[in-house]
């Protein structure tokens, strides 16, 4: 029985478990001295001048690392070290000591002078006339003629007339794209939907915060993070110290979660590398929670617009879509974008305009979370379908089935394509499993004070790349040994996606040994592991592998038994054909003498540089299958994820209870069942936590953010999470992966938290607040018919 | 001792806040240290003055210092000020108490007497008398000489209201102006009955600075009030005490301490003084121009 | 000086067995802190905000833990932990209002940790003071959360004196509407406060929450038997359903007869800068019928002079509603 399919436990669960696993923080080594960081107390500063001598003369105070130690990147990127803090919590300078306490210490000793700077938190008031920008270079990045440039916009004061008319204000944006002809498209909506959404910002929260421990031997840099994508954040961090990757070893075993947060290296891991060399000694710099809510990045929060014109059937004409997206004070964050296209890929309107900007703010830096741009997109757009279906009278299920894509739908400004949509499977599938027809009658419905209210939301996100390698070597010992570059983020691909592998060669899970986490330990080049791309690009790579290594073990059986190697076959760890059989254990020994490709002395000319490095190391140690993913990737792999919901909604208190859930998904071939639901609830747990809860608080006055605490950010609490939860698949096979598989990581948050926005409006009678979180405050505002507690285009309140 | 409290903003930048409150005991140790050495002079070492026989003419037996509206006046201004000092200093020496809306009232309520003291001052009557001219500097320092020659004054009287008594009113105006200004500049960071507070209406540094204004004029008048205490109860005062009660003084009091050119009490008719606000805050002249020979 | 958080720094720690002993730790040394359960302590420590030299804690008190009946009334050292208030039989079964309270704070490992008495005496959760900012309560001259700008979205509705942040505890609220009593020991002798006169505001002493003074200890809580049995509402509005503090929290105890409210005690929390007794509407309530119409009544008594700050305005109408729920005796 094959593998892929079923449920098994990973290698690291039992290290899990008993605290055997060492996460960064957990590392020592002899001679090892703690680093602090001294954090900017101001949104936007300029260093005058600092003075650390009382720290230096301090007993046991080791060195200082200031900004100029440190490679600096271009505007607007981001240095682990800055002399221009441009938010609050931004790292100025690291001091080492050989105490965590004198480290601190040394920082209360330092006297900093900053000059502040014109600082904004807020988009709009960005773009408002004469408003200020949060980096001296201007307020946004744009992509022309003469390639990137750090521009200034401001708007006109009748482009903020709207405000009073309850609208977004919109002026000239910075991109734009459409298809079809907007116009004789809503000409031909028989109901149109309008509204300003407001999505918050919030903070990826890691368990684990970004610590990191490095020392130097010989030249070598030895350094201990955490980080979701091994092999790609040794690349990168080798590429940020300056380093030759031989230069560097990067050790990252366990991952306690990073959610787009940690993909390839943190800035902050040069800090403690360079700390380290700086004073020979090895450091550890343990980041804290509060740390982590500065430097751990966030999701871009949108003030956007939108007008959707449906036919009164339900389908959906046209849309027309406006972004203002609060980017952070650093790099090029895409979520406004990518918004746009999911926009247009799940309801498939005959037109679509998207325009949008993206406004630097002094805030914490934003990055990849989660499901970014589609998580925020559902969760806005959901609830004004529901407006729709309601007006013109029309099933809520229905409309969504009759709207979303199938393989042959086109999307995005370059109106690509699919590698395959099965989302109305999907939606029976969790319809079905949900109880839709008879829940969905629970709508509206009065128990004492509390109206329930029921809810959808489908949530698309890409689903994988392609192109990487695979590398497998099966010793003398008899076992496969699955060489990994991807992380351990906790979502189980390192070893899942090795089952390809297996299951080709039909090995019991027993015989294989995943090797992961280390680049000492020779790992092929990978795919990071963010945007749901491993489970899709490497269940690939190693397929390709497996074939490569499956060819290898019925050569080398012909070559020692006889016969044609196509009739020889692999099971159980034999192979097997006319002339007899022999082991994989004796193959491997046979493949050390034969050497050449058997053993991973000749390599195929297609694989990355970072994998025949590797590769080289591991040859002459057993039979080896070695690939790059050639296989043909024709479309966008999307998956999706649709989330039906209760909730219990109390109209004397505005308190929300989610009371019932179900994720569906369409992500091809299910990999490892246990796994995906843990997947779908965890990710839509999130969803939840953004559509009730969770949030960033920033005092406009200072820019100084209260929601660095786990407490004050507010993330849901298992209370929060309704008793019953239940996850379905559509089961398809994805056309484009010969084996089938799609990832799946990112599309549940977007579920999660469309169904729960969805699920509000239909207790409030179908009236869309259009704002996240939604919180008691906004809740209890509109039932009792009081002032919002915000303005309408406010954020990070 | 710091004298001024100083602390780290939100931008961890260094702000003053105001003043230490160990002034406080600084203020009372040195209203109380005036009042033992100024005790101790006139007891031990004081010159007599030398009494001088004066005609008593056509001065009336008794002769109306302060009027009725300008006792209440006083009183309301001293009962004002009292409680601003006792709502300010008391919580500070740990008797804990709802303080605050008692001391703005109390501010507003002295206020609103001060203006309409000024306007009455100024407008109806007039400010000079209480005004320390090139007259009274020349009376300052000729008493300053006898002094440090110990000479017992030859000239002990004055206008209606003497030098020190001047120099007490304005020390106290300045002082009293200066906490009033700043205490209602402070009424922007509380809740009153007509707005809600908005501290961010004066930046940091300016606030630091309304603060130790305000601290400071109110240690002063802790000071100030000592000593005005200590001048109502002392023996040889008690005359003018008494004038702020009952609102005259006598014949003989007028002669032993005026000089009746520059305090003329008007020829058959009873003097006719009206004064308003603390004794020693005004000298006007008579309200009836008619009553008094043109100074 | 640069500013750094999230590490405590080094201080000398008491771990007296007596509450003399500890009395007389915190009369001999200057600058010292009283650690129970350590969930408000700690916070404070890594932050390096309040730093005391010496740390007195009582967790080690016997006389300071468990629960006992004396009488009809009940008593609660002050070291107990909020896991064993929420499960004794004795509250749960005379006084559940104290244990649904207790119940609802924060996380089972919080209760496992956190006392009653710290749960009572925390300090404010106001996130500018607790940022350090240099407030009123922490000894500067502003109140970062009262400006027209300011993120007060958790913030007081009334009661409030410049400082407008509010007491965060739910058992506090619990032990109001039980007429609760408040045992404080220091080497001067003990006193008993009633649970109301407690709690302090800014108006008061903006610097403290208590009336506990330095060198004081609360050693015990005494419920009297009066409300033993009555009908208990207790609601905790949140924005999480676990860890985390109430918007509004309501409690009271009411005792019926046919239909009609003989006496009450309602108090709330979450509104003011301490728990409030509702003293006027269980005077109104007296005497009426336990039915919503009275509810609305003293909702609407209840918040009477409530004058929101920017972002609190639904703190009134969450208000009204949990009081209204409290007198129609909503099932729970």
């Amino acid at each position: 029985m094959a593998l892929i399919g079923q449920d098994i436990s990973p290698p690291d669960l039992v290290a899990k478990v008993t605290g055997r696993a060492k996460y960064a923080e957990d590392f020592r080594a002899e001679g090892m001295v703690f680093a602090k960081l001294l954090l900017s107390p101001m949104p936007h500063a300029r260093v005058r001048k600092i003075d650390v001598s009382r720290a230096l003369a301090m007993e046991g105070v080791l060195g200082i690392l200031r900004a100029d130690e440190v490679p600096q990147a271009d505007a607007p990127g981001e240095s682990a070290l800055t002399d221009e803090p441009k938010y609050v919590g931004e790292p100025i300078l690291a001091v080492a000591a050989i105490t965590e306490t004198i480290a601190a210490d040394a920082i209360e000793a330092i006297d900093i002078d900053l000059e502040p700077l014109p600082f904004t938190i807020d988009p709009l008031a960005s773009l408002a006339p004469g408003g200020p920008n949060a980096r001296l270079e201007g307020n946004t990045l744009t992509f022309g003629e003469r390639g990137r440039e750090l521009k200034s916009v401001k708007w006109t004061s009748s482009d903020f007339e709207s405000l009073s008319e309850g609208r977004l204000p919109m002026g000239e944006p910075t991109d734009e794209w459409s298809h079809g002809d907007l116009d004789s498209a809503f000409d031909d909506a028989d109901h149109v939907v309008e509204d300003t959404i407001i999505h918050q910002s919030l903070t990826h929260h890691p368990m684990e915060p970004r610590s990191s421990m490095a020392y130097w031997d010989n030249g070598k840099c030895y350094l201990y993070a955490s980080t979701q994508s091994t092999q790609r954040a040794h690349a990168g961090t080798a590429n940020q110290l300056d380093l030759d990757p031989s230069d560097l070893v990067f050790v990252g075993q366990y991952c306690g979660g990073g959610f787009g947060s940690k993909i390839a290296g943190s800035p902050i891991n040069s800090i403690t590398a360079l700390l380290a060399k700086k004073i020979q000694r090895p450091v550890m710099l343990r980041i804290t929670r509060y740390e982590e809510n500065y430097i751990g990045r966030g999701r871009p929060g949108f003030q956007s617009w939108v007008r959707m014109g449906f036919r009164k059937d339900g389908k959906i004409t046209a849309i027309d879509l406006y972004i203002i997206q609060d980017h952070g004070p650093y790099g090029r964050s895409g979520d406004y974008n990518t918004a746009g296209a999911i926009t247009d890929l799940m309801y498939q309107p005959d037109a679509m305009r998207f325009r949008g900007i993206t406004i630097y703010t002094n805030t914490p830096p934003r990055a990849a979370m989660r499901g970014p741009g589609g998580a925020q997109i559902v969760a806005m757009l959901e609830p004004l379908v529901d407006k729709a279906a309601r007006e013109l009278g029309i099933d809520r299920l229905a409309i969504r089935r009759m709207n979303v894509p199938d393989s042959d739908s086109r999307f995005g400004p370059n109106r690509g394509q699919l590698t395959g949509a099965f989302v109305r499977e999907a939606i029976d599938a969790g319809a079905d499993k949900f109880g839709w027809a008879e829940k969905s009658q629970l709508s509206g419905q009065r128990n004492g004070t509390k109206v329930t209210g029921v809810g959808i939301g489908v949530s698309p996100y890409v689903g994988g790349s392609s192109g990487f390698d695979g590398l497998l070597v099966i010793r003398p010992d008899g076992k496969l040994y699955i060489h990994h570059g991807i992380g351990n983020l906790g979502t189980h691909s390192m070893a899942d996606c090795g089952r390809a592998a297996a299951d080709v060669l039909g090995l019991e899970w027993e015989d294989c040994q995943v090797i992961w986490g280390d680049t000492s330990q020779n790992l092929p080049y990978s795919s990071v592991q963010a945007g749901s791309q491993t489970a899709h690009a490497h269940t690939r790579a190693n397929h390709a592998a497996g074939l490569d290594l499956k060819q290898k073990l019925q050569e080398i059986a012909a070559a020692t038994l006889g016969g044609s190697a196509n009739s020889y076959r692999t099971s159980r760890g034999r192979v097997s054909g006319p002339g007899g059989s022999i082991s994989f254990a004796q193959a491997a020994q046979r493949a050390i003498e034969l050497g050449g490709k058997y053993s991973g002395e000749v390599l195929p000319d297609d694989i990355n540089q970072v994998t025949t490095a590797s590769a080289t190391a591991l040859s002459g140690q057993g039979v080896m299958g070695v690939a790059k993913d050639n296989f043909s990737h024709d479309g966008s792999t999307y998956s999706w994820v649709i989330g039906f919901a209760v909730v219990e909604l109390d109209v004397e208190t505005g308190d929300v209870q989610i009371v019932d859930y179900t994720g569906s998904a369409d992500c091809g071939v299910v990999l490892h069942p246990r796994s995906l639901g843990a997947q779908i609830h965890g990710g839509s747990v999130q969803g939840f936590g953004q559509a009730r809860s969770q949030k960033w608080v920033l005092d406009p006055k200072w820019g100084v953010p209260f929601s660095h605490r786990l407490y004050t950010a507010r993330p849901p609490g298992i209370l929060d999470v309704p008793l019953k939860m239940e996850w379905a698949a559509a089961g398809v096979p994805d056309p484009e992966n010969p084996v089938g598989i799609k990832g799946i990581g990112e599309p549940p948050v977007g579920a999660g938290s469309a169904a729960v926005t969805s699920a509000i409006a239909d207790a409030l009678g179908g009236k869309c607040l259009c704002r996240t979180p939604l919180t008691t405050d906004v809740i209890l505002a509109e039932l009792q018919g009081r002032q919002p507690p915000h303005q309408l285009t406010e954020i990070h309140i | 001792m710091d004298f001024l409290r100083r602390t780290a903003n939100p931008w961890s930048q260094d702000i003053l806040i105001g003043v230490a409150w160990d002034l406080l005991w600084a203020a009372l140790f040195a209203g109380i240290l005036f009042v033992v050495v100024h005790a101790l002079y006139v007891a031990v070492m004081a010159p007599v003055p030398e009494k001088t026989d004066r005609p008593i003419a056509n001065v009336p037996e008794k002769i109306e210092r302060h009027s009725g509206a300008s006792r209440s006046f006083h009183w309301l201004m001293a009962l004002s000020m009292l409680v601003l000092l006792v709502t300010a200093f008391f919580p500070l020496v740990g008797i804990q108490f709802a303080w605050v809306t008692i001391h703005w009232v109390a501010g507003l309520v002295l206020t609103l007497l001060i203006i309409y003291h000024i306007w009455d001052t100024t407008v109806r009557k007039d400010w000079r008398t209480i005004w320390i001219g090139k007259k009274e500097i020349r009376q300052a320092i000729q008493s300053a000489g006898q002094f440090l020659r110990r000479k017992p004054a030859k000239e002990g009287r004055t206008g209606k209201y003497p030098l020190d008594q001047r120099a007490y009113h304005n020390a106290t105006t300045l002082v009293s102006v200066g906490a009033i200004i700043t205490g209602l500049l402070m009424t922007f960071r509380i809740d009153t009955w007509f707005w809600t507070s908005n501290p961010y209406f004066l930046s940091d540094t300016t606030w630091g600075l309304v603060f130790i204004l305000h601290g400071l004029c109110g240690v002063a008048l802790i000071t100030l009030v000592i000593a005005h205490v200590y001048f109502a109860i002392r023996p040889e005062k008690r005359w003018m005490t008494r004038s702020m009660i009952k609102g005259w003084i006598t014949r003989e009091e007028y002669l032993e301490h005026y000089d009746p050119e520059q305090w003329k009490i008007g020829d058959g008719e009873p003097a006719h003084s009206e004064s308003h606000g603390l004794e020693e805050m005004s000298d006007v002249p008579p309200s009836d121009p008619g009553a008094v020979a043109p100074a | 000086m640069a500013v750094i958080r999230d590490m405590i720094p080094s201080f000398q720690l008491f771990q007296p067995t007596s509450v003399d002993e500890a009395i007389d730790v915190l009369d001999r040394r200057d600058n010292t802190w009283v650690l129970a359960g350590g969930l408000d302590s700690i916070d404070w420590f890594k932050d390096r905000i309040k730093r005391p030299d010496a740390v007195v804690e009582l967790t080690g008190i016997a006389e300071l833990k468990g629960i006992h009946m004396s009488g009809d009334a009940l008593w609660i050292g002050a070291a107990t932990t909020l896991h064993e208030v929420a499960t004794n039989e004795n509250v749960r079964t005379k006084f559940g209002l104290l244990a649904q309270a207790a119940e609802d704070v924060a996380t089972p490992q919080i209760r496992n940790q956190g006392t009653l008495g710290g749960n009572l005496i925390q300090d404010t959760r106001c996130w500018y003071y607790r940022g350090g900012w240099p407030c009123y309560r922490a000894g500067g001259n502003i109140c970062y959360a009262g400006t027209p700008r300011s993120m007060n979205r958790e913030h007081c509705v009334t009661g409030s004196s410049r400082c407008v942040a509010v007491n965060g505890s739910d058992t506090a609220t619990a032990l109001i509407a039980l007429g609760a009593q408040m045992v404080v020991r220091s080497s001067s002798g003990e006193r008993t406060y009633d649970a109301e006169e407690f709690f302090i505001g800014p108006a008061i002493d903006i610097e403290r929450m208590t009336v506990l003074e330095p060198g004081d200890i609360l050693t015990h809580v005494r419920i009297p038997g009066d409300w033993g049995g009555a009908r208990f509402y207790w609601e905790k509005a949140r924005d999480r359903k676990s860890w985390d503090w109430a918007l509004v929290s309501v409690a009271a105890s009411i005792f019926e007869s046919d239909g009609v409210i003989q006496r009450a005690r309602i108090s709330v929390n979450g509104v003011a800068p301490y728990p409030l007794r509702l003293t006027e509407v269980e005077d109104l309530i007296q005497g009426m019928p336990a039915d919503d119409d009275t509810g609305i009544a003293a909702g609407e008594l209840a918040t009477r002079g409530f004058r929101p700050l920017r972002h609190n305005d639904f703190k009134v109408p969450l208000t009204r509603s949990l009081v209204r729920r409290a007198v129609r005796g909503d099932a729970v």
